[in-house]
């Protein structure tokens, strides 16, 4: 019986019901037989315009049939006809033809259907393309793009719902066969079909060829076996036109396989047991470090090992194995014969993985093909000769101590979203790519996969197993559109593990119960004056920043009868507030350091604290911790006091209203001729320093002007420095210095110091290397005064610059300073390389460092103004602390930098602007270059000189890279080069990206 | 993994080759089980539902009963039914509201005031699922309680209708499809509609999915639409089984 | 068995003929709702609780989330302890498709460790007095109390998950997608009046009810007509509209009535001291 009413009614063959049964696994393992109907029809259309019968039966949709009308255009159907009555005809088939690709055609060659000078009329099947969506996603969306487009007259065949080219499957037939055998039924009916509509149209047409384009070798034997055209990409790509260029863009590797299985290494390594790893580290042949992901090559990490003075390095995944930057990893050193280079290519893995599948149902390779191309290509260029440097010891990891795992923020990559007009209910797997480039891709399951698109998103790694490939993980929340100030402020705060939220209600109970009435009292016998000096008859004034609320320090100078001068610095005297163990106190110590954005700050302490009652705003009395000084007008220091005390601040310059006070020589007041004075002085200490070996190193910094309504990004200026910049840093570095002198003699074992380690030599082999050969100039590195006059020797007449760039590099050759607890060093390991000073502490800051505070307390109590609070005499404890505050100070510096970043993005948005640039690293596939006046620095590669990649040749002993062919350029490191910026949304990402062009290269005049 | 409702679009095919506008197939019974008062058998494409009805029977509980017949539903859904095989409680919620649903709606359709204090009771068993139960069950139960000769005002007619839009876009292409099979309303919006008679009188409105309002009118005139074919279909099944006896009453 | 006593023959004519005259016995109009008052616990009360707890296994990613009611004899003598009467399979299946199934709250967000952890949230619904519109206080008291609701923060280090107390963190607000409120219409005399928010004594005599729920952006979440009189199919959607200017209206009660909650509970000078993210 039939119930097809509106079927059946013109269909002499009646509904044609059929079944399809499969068994699929699930997620759990369970395995479901599914039994799906199947409504066998015949009013699927060819799609051919040369077809006049499929027109006249073509489907409608709710709206064509709402209407009902009779006259409804029958020639104009709602899914219009799409393949050329006329269509293209080639050397084997001139009188035109279609193409009916086969799966593992498109997996292998999309790049060539995508492109505009061939593959036109291409009928894809419904067998195909539900094989392709099971192999990759993002060539499905690729196509379906394609066909959605219309210029390239795609055209789906539902073939498996039309009656006669349905194929049931066999008993004993595999679902491969099957398919193969459906496509080769597809083919011979469209053949057979156009045939007669060519003849019933009784025109003098050529009835166009339908082609099979398959690289299974089986499936071609059959076919040409049942006489149909039919033959592999390769044998039709060479017949046409263009036929060397189009045929580079076959995926070689899957060539020569014809079958559809996939191939590599299933799983990751096991991790050694506990016990292993153990006996391993006490013999010595496995090592324990923390593993680091090259910015520049997600393939390659390294990890820093005592063992080792150069960084050991893992390559490829297998050797990673499962390790994410920051874990605390067990490495074994791999034979001699595996070591490299580092590498000198830039690989990126957005590039080569994008046609993955998110969704893992079937076994997949821990490496991709085309990353272990990549891989062989550089272990070629390595193996044996050495290029750019010496072989240096490799090794993989073979466990993990502790993940250091923590929310990663990122955004879905779109193409691996099912782009599905679904209910959306149901749960997707996709990839997340992190904004952390060292992060590899996060397989996230989620159920809101098409509301997330274009977000920033939170999410977190939940495991890693062996038989993954990336770890896997789930979503946290969104942060909103991808490029808001909103959502790219928090994310870079999270992912810089900046604490943003609000202040707990408890600390609330640890502020002055007066508010911002608080008032110093007026009667000297309260408790809070105990022990206070009253300095409020000192001309005290402060120098800050513009605007600035925080105001940490403030300073004097006086000429003593003696002929010498007295000199004080005041710091905000935090501690009097905030009393050790409260709920205040823990908070700023978890916080470690308030972290300033371009337009805004996320305090450490209450605002309360920060930007009122600490605070040593003009005109009204604060509390204060004075270090005061008699010093000779050499500025020899005679003696030192130090004393917690009453002032009140005369004003509250900026750096340029207190350099125009100084310079104005009208000025005579007794202020200006204290800051005179302290401008003096300070001129003499920093010559001190200097003669003693402190460096003068240079970040590039750039400042952002933003407009205060909108906050919108206005301007980039390079910050300048004044004099009064440099007084105040001379006179806080001699506050820190005397500071941390006191209280180490006070508490030998727990004082709270800062250190700055002598860079290992090796750290500078690179660039002593690239300065000597390319400017035949020698960098010392064995004191830091040495280095210190060495780069002052590094100058190009012609090129100011130059030595900045030499800074800069330096810089980063430095370790970088860390806070400590002096009993766990010995005290030769206290020196500060860059201040050149032998002892250094923080004491200036209290009100944005946490490190201050401890130094306040410790300080006070070696001054016997207080007791010192028990934790800080414990070791452990001070050590903990000071592992966190590094870990803070860094990646409040790192925020800093990327909030500058994201808005010099910004301000470049939309324009184009040349400018010059420095090359300051070579590759052997592209270079990084930075340019001064936006403190930017990004990567031009050769894909990007020109269509197509130009051929090079690099040369990395002279540090030199080649191009010929489509480009000629010659890229040399130093050398001054024109670029044009401009800003790019990355297709792939959807992030906004400052993209540099090379304009021209050396020779600039 | 197969294609999903999202190859919709490409050439207006729904998974199983139906168009928007199509029923699955129907195919229905009478009088299936002779020791009941009344039974039936319907399959709506793979969802197979064989329904009885006992009555209307006295209620044997003492103090008495109202003054109308009370109809009681009671669903069984065998364990092998579904994809995977559940074990049901009895006191499954969504059970229960279908059955609340299927009594509800008949207490209105039958003319329950002929049998004061006595019981109706319809039970319905389902073999296998696949879309649209509740729509089966309905029907089902209407076959079944013509065959019980219990007298109503009209039929109580049921099928889906869905839509192919996603809830958040309220985008105009999305087409309304009609009786949707288990994999579709797992993916997309639908409703479970019923109608008595011929009309356009809806008896039952069920949708348990988010959808844009606007979507709403299209996705009910096609349900509305669905349950004036089905019963046309049903109305066949019931006059062949009829003729079948009245033949045989006259042979 | 106790009942709810039945109507009076002479009550149920003088309310169906009031109806006919286009007039209800409270003087409401008939899509007028009664006077919604929302304080956080009257009448109906619903409680939200958090735990920490292990995921389900075929939902790894997912927080778990259930509504439980409860019709005590406190609200009516007609509710029996232990007895799962129609009514309540309808209040809670009601309040599970259009609070639960829609979406409302993202459980995705409540997910701690994929298949180790999350937060198990849990609204109860109890009812204290019964006088009809049960469905619909109940989602509007499950909807504020979820918007109220304040879950104690977590961090998570490497594989370790710390929960804070509420001094510790200034716990975090649920994460909800929408609002879905639902609005009940009863119909008389064969369906020629439709009213909104049916008194107990309008319940008893009505011939069917049409669920909707439906949020502000205007998407219906759920619809149950359960039986009932047969209505026109153009009644049924413009009581979907009728829904959505209601359900509007209600969201921005509730809102306004946060707001009052939140301000009355921390002023506002304090708030702002404890902000850690300023302006520069």
């Amino acid at each position: 019986m039939t119930s097809l009413k509106r079927t059946t009614a013109g269909d002499p063959h009646g509904a044609n019901i059929s079944s399809k049964v499969f068994v699929r696994s699930t997620k759990s393992g369970k395995v479901q037989k599914i039994v799906r109907e199947l409504y066998l029809r015949q009013d699927i259309p060819c799609s051919s315009t040369l077809c006049s019968l499929c027109l006249s039966n073509a489907p409608a949709d709710a709206n064509g049939a709402a209407s009902e009308s009779p006259q409804r255009l029958r020639n104009v159907p709602v899914v219009p006809f799409v393949l050329s009555d006329r269509p293209a005809g080639t050397k084997t088939f001139p009188n035109g033809h279609y193409l009916v690709p086969d799966t593992n055609v498109l997996l292998n060659g999309m790049d060539l259907f995508e492109q505009a000078s061939a593959f036109y009329d291409v009928i894809i099947l419904q067998t195909v393309l539900e094989e392709l969506r099971n192999r990759s996603i993002p060539l499905y969306n690729r196509l379906v793009g394609l066909t959605r487009s219309g210029e390239k007259r795609f055209y789906i065949f539902f073939n498996d719902f039309r009656l006669e080219t349905y194929v049931a499957r066999d008993p004993g037939e595999t679902i491969n066969d099957r398919n193969d055998r459906a496509v080769r039924r597809a083919v011979k009916w469209y053949g057979e079909h156009l045939q007669q509509a060519v003849k019933a149209a009784g025109r003098a047409r050529r009835c166009p060829s339908i082609v099979m384009l398959s690289n299974d070798k089986d499936n071609l034997r059959k076919a040409r076996k049942e006489k149909l055209e039919a033959c592999s990409l390769h044998d039709y790509v060479s017949g046409l036109p263009e036929a060397d260029r189009l045929l580079d863009m076959i995926n070689e590797i899957r060539e020569e396989q014809g079958s559809r299985t996939a191939h590599g290494t299933l799983f990751y390594p096991e991790y050694f047991t506990q016990s292993k790893m153990m006996t391993g580290m006490k013999a010595g042949t496995l090592h324990q470090g923390l593993f680091n992901v090259s910015p520049y090559n997600y393939l390659e990490g390294s990890v820093h090992v005592p063992a080792f003075e150069n960084a050991l390095i893992v390559l490829g995944r297998e050797n990673m194995n499962r390790a994410v930057q920051g874990d605390a990893v067990v490495v074994e050193v791999l034979p001699k014969d595996q070591w490299k280079a580092p590498s000198s290519k830039i690989i990126e893995e957005e590039v080569l993985n994008r046609n993955e599948n998110a969704d893992a149902d079937e076994q997949e390779a821990v490496i991709t093909e085309q990353e272990q191309k990549a891989l062989v290509e550089e272990a070629k260029k390595t193996q044996g000769r050495s290029i750019g440097g010496h072989p240096q010891p490799t090794a993989k990891v073979v466990g993990v101590v502790k993940r250091n795992w923590r929310q990663y923020v990122g955004h879905v990559d779109t193409t691996s979203v099912s782009l599905s007009t679904n209910e959306g209910r149901r749960q997707q797997t996709v990839f997340l790519i992190p904004m952390d480039k060292r992060i590899p891709k996060i397989r996230i399951r989620t159920r809101q996969a098409r509301e997330l698109l274009g977000k920033r998103v939170l999410v977190t790694i939940d495991s890693w197993d062996r038989d993954s490939r990336y770890p896997v993980g789930h979503f946290v929340r969104s942060l909103g559109e991808l490029e808001t100030k909103e959502a790219e402020t928090e994310a870079l705060l999270l992912e810089h593990d900046v604490q943003y939220r609000p202040f707990p209600k408890a600390v609330l109970d640890c502020l002055p119960k007066e508010g911002h009435d608080w008032k110093v009292p007026a009667n000297k016998n309260e408790p809070g004056w105990k022990g206070r000096r009253d300095l409020r008859d000192l001309l005290v004034c402060s120098i800050d920043p513009p605007n600035c609320q925080d105001i940490d320090d403030a300073l004097h100078a006086r000429p003593l009868p003696n002929g010498n001068f007295e000199v004080g610095v005041h710091i905000a005297d935090v501690t009097h507030f905030v009393k050790p163990n409260n709920a205040m106190d823990s908070e700023a110590s978890g916080r470690g350091t308030t972290v300033y954005l371009v337009d805004k700050r996320i305090d450490m302490l209450p605002m309360l604290l920060g930007t009122d009652l600490c605070s040593l705003k003009p005109y009204v009395e604060r509390f204060a911790f004075s270090a005061i000084w008699e010093m000779t007008p050499d500025a020899d220091v005679v003696d030192a006091v130090f004393t917690k005390s009453v002032i009140r601040s005369r004003e509250a310059f900026s750096y340029e209203q207190a350099q125009r006070r100084i310079d104005d020589a009208s000025q005579k007041d007794p202020l200006t001729i204290g800051v005179r004075t302290l401008l003096m002085l300070s001129k003499k200490l920093r010559k001190k320093r200097m003669d003693a070996g402190a460096l003068n190193l240079a970040s590039p910094e750039v400042k952002v002007q933003i407009e205060n309504e909108t906050s919108d990004p206005v301007d980039v200026e390079v910050k300048r420095q004044l004099d009064t910049n440099s007084l105040v840093e001379e006179f806080m570095l001699l506050a820190n210095i005397s500071v941390a002198g006191k209280i180490y003699g006070a508490f030998p074992q727990t004082a709270m110091l800062r250190r700055h380690g002598a860079p290992p030599a090796s750290n500078f082999q690179e660039l002593q290397n690239q300065l000597k050969v390319k400017r035949g100039l020698e960098l010392r590195t064995e004191s830091s005064k040495a280095l210190a006059d060495s780069l002052d020797t590094c100058v190009d007449m012609n090129e100011p610059f130059f030595n900045t760039l030499i800074r800069i590099m330096a810089t980063r050759c430095m370790m970088s300073a860390e806070y400590f607890c002096s009993g766990t060093q010995s005290y030769s390991e206290y020196r500060h390389y860059g201040l050149a000073s032998e002892i250094y502490t923080h004491f200036t800051s209290p009100i944005r460092r946490y490190a201050d505070i401890v130094a306040h307390r410790q300080l006070a109590a070696a001054i016997d103004y207080e007791q010192l609070d028990s934790s800080l005499h414990s070791k452990g404890n001070l050590e903990s602390l000071c592992k966190n505050i590094n870990a803070r100070h860094r990646n409040a510096q790192m925020a800093g930098r990327a909030s500058i970043e994201y808005y010099v993005g910004q301000a470049l948005k939309g324009q184009i602007v040349e400018e010059e640039g420095y090359v300051m690293k070579v590759f052997s596939n592209g270079f990084v270059v930075f340019v001064p006046r936006f403190g930017i620095e990004s990567l031009v590669r050769l894909r990007d000189l020109a269509v197509p990649e130009p051929e090079a040749t690099f040369d990395g002993e002279n540090y030199v890279l080649k191009t010929t062919g489509s480009r000629t350029e010659t890229i040399v490191l130093f050398e001054k080069v024109l670029v044009r910026i401009s800003d790019q949304k990355e297709e792939s990402t959807g992030k906004r990206k400052i993209r540099l062009e090379l304009v021209r290269s050396g020779g600039l005049s | 993994m197969p294609l999903d409702t999202s190859s919709y679009s490409f050439a207006l095919l729904r998974l199983d080759g139906r168009r928007w506008n199509e029923l699955r197939r129907i195919h229905a019974q009478i009088s299936t089980q002779a020791a009941a008062d009344g039974s039936s058998y319907l399959e709506m494409g793979n969802t197979k539902v064989i329904c009885t009805v006992a009555g209307p029977a006295e209620v044997r509980r003492t103090g008495g009963g109202s003054a109308d017949a009370e109809v009681k539903v009671e669903i069984d859904i065998a364990g092998f039914s579904g994809v995977e095989r559940k074990k049901r409680t009895k006191t499954d919620k969504r059970v229960a509201e279908m059955c609340y649903t299927i009594a509800n709606a008949f207490s209105s359709s039958l003319l329950t005031h002929l049998y004061p204090r006595s019981t109706i009771q319809i039970t319905l068993h389902v073999l296998s699922q696949d879309g649209s139960l509740l729509a089966a069950c309905l029907n089902a139960a209407t076959l079944a309680l013509i065959d019980a000769g219990i007298p109503m005002t009209d039929y109580i007619v049921a099928c889906t209708a869905g839509s192919t839009s996603t809830y958040s876009s309220n985008d105009e292409t999305a087409d309304p499809l009609l009786d949707l099979n288990g994999l579709e309303e797992m993916e997309l919006p639908f409703l479970t509609v019923a109608t008595l008679g011929a009309g356009e009188k809806v008896s039952v409105l069920v949708m348990e999915t988010r959808i844009q309002i606007g979507r709403l009118e299209s996705m009910l005139a096609v349900g509305v639409d669905g349950c004036k074919q089905v019963r046309e279909i049903l109305n066949e099944v019931v006059r062949k089984h009829g003729k079948k006896v009245v033949d045989s009453i006259i042979e | 068995m106790p009942r709810e006593p039945g109507l009076s023959l002479n009550e149920r004519s003088f309310i169906l003929q009031a109806l006919q005259e286009n007039i209800r016995i409270d003087g409401r109009s008939f899509d007028a709702f009664r006077d919604l008052d929302l304080n956080f616990g009257d009448e109906v009360i619903s409680r939200i609780s958090a735990e920490v707890a292990k995921p389900f296994p075929d939902r790894l990613c997912d927080g778990i989330f259930t509504i439980t009611t409860e019709l005590s004899p406190v609200a009516s003598p007609a509710f029996e302890v232990g007895r799962q009467t129609d009514q309540e399979v309808i209040l809670s299946r009601t309040l599970e498709k259009a609070i639960r199934r829609s979406g409302a709250l993202d459980t995705e967000s409540l997910c701690i460790i994929a298949g180790q952890k999350c937060w198990s949230i849990r609204a109860d619904v109890h009812l204290l007095d019964y006088d009809g519109g049960l469905v619909d206080a109940s989602c509007i008291a499950v909807i504020a109390a979820l918007q109220h609701f304040r879950r104690p923060d977590v961090s998570i280090e490497g594989e370790d998950v710390t929960v804070h107390t509420m001094e510790e963190r200034v716990p975090v607000p649920l994460s909800l997608l929408h609002h879905p409120i639902c609005v009940t219409f009863s119909f008389f005399l064969g369906g020629d009046v439709v009213l909104i928010d049916a008194t107990l004594q309008e319940e008893l005599l009505r011939n069917g009810e049409l669920i909707i729920a439906v949020n502000r952006h205007g998407e219906v979440c759920q619809i149950a007509k359960l039986g009932g009189v047969a209505i026109e199919a153009l009644t049924l959607l413009n009581c979907a509209n009728v829904a959505l200017t209601k359900a509007q209206w209600i969201t921005r009660f509730i809102s306004s009535k946060l707001e009052e909650d939140l301000r009355a509970k921390t002023p506002g000078s304090l708030l702002a001291e404890l902000s850690a993210e300023n302006e520069r």
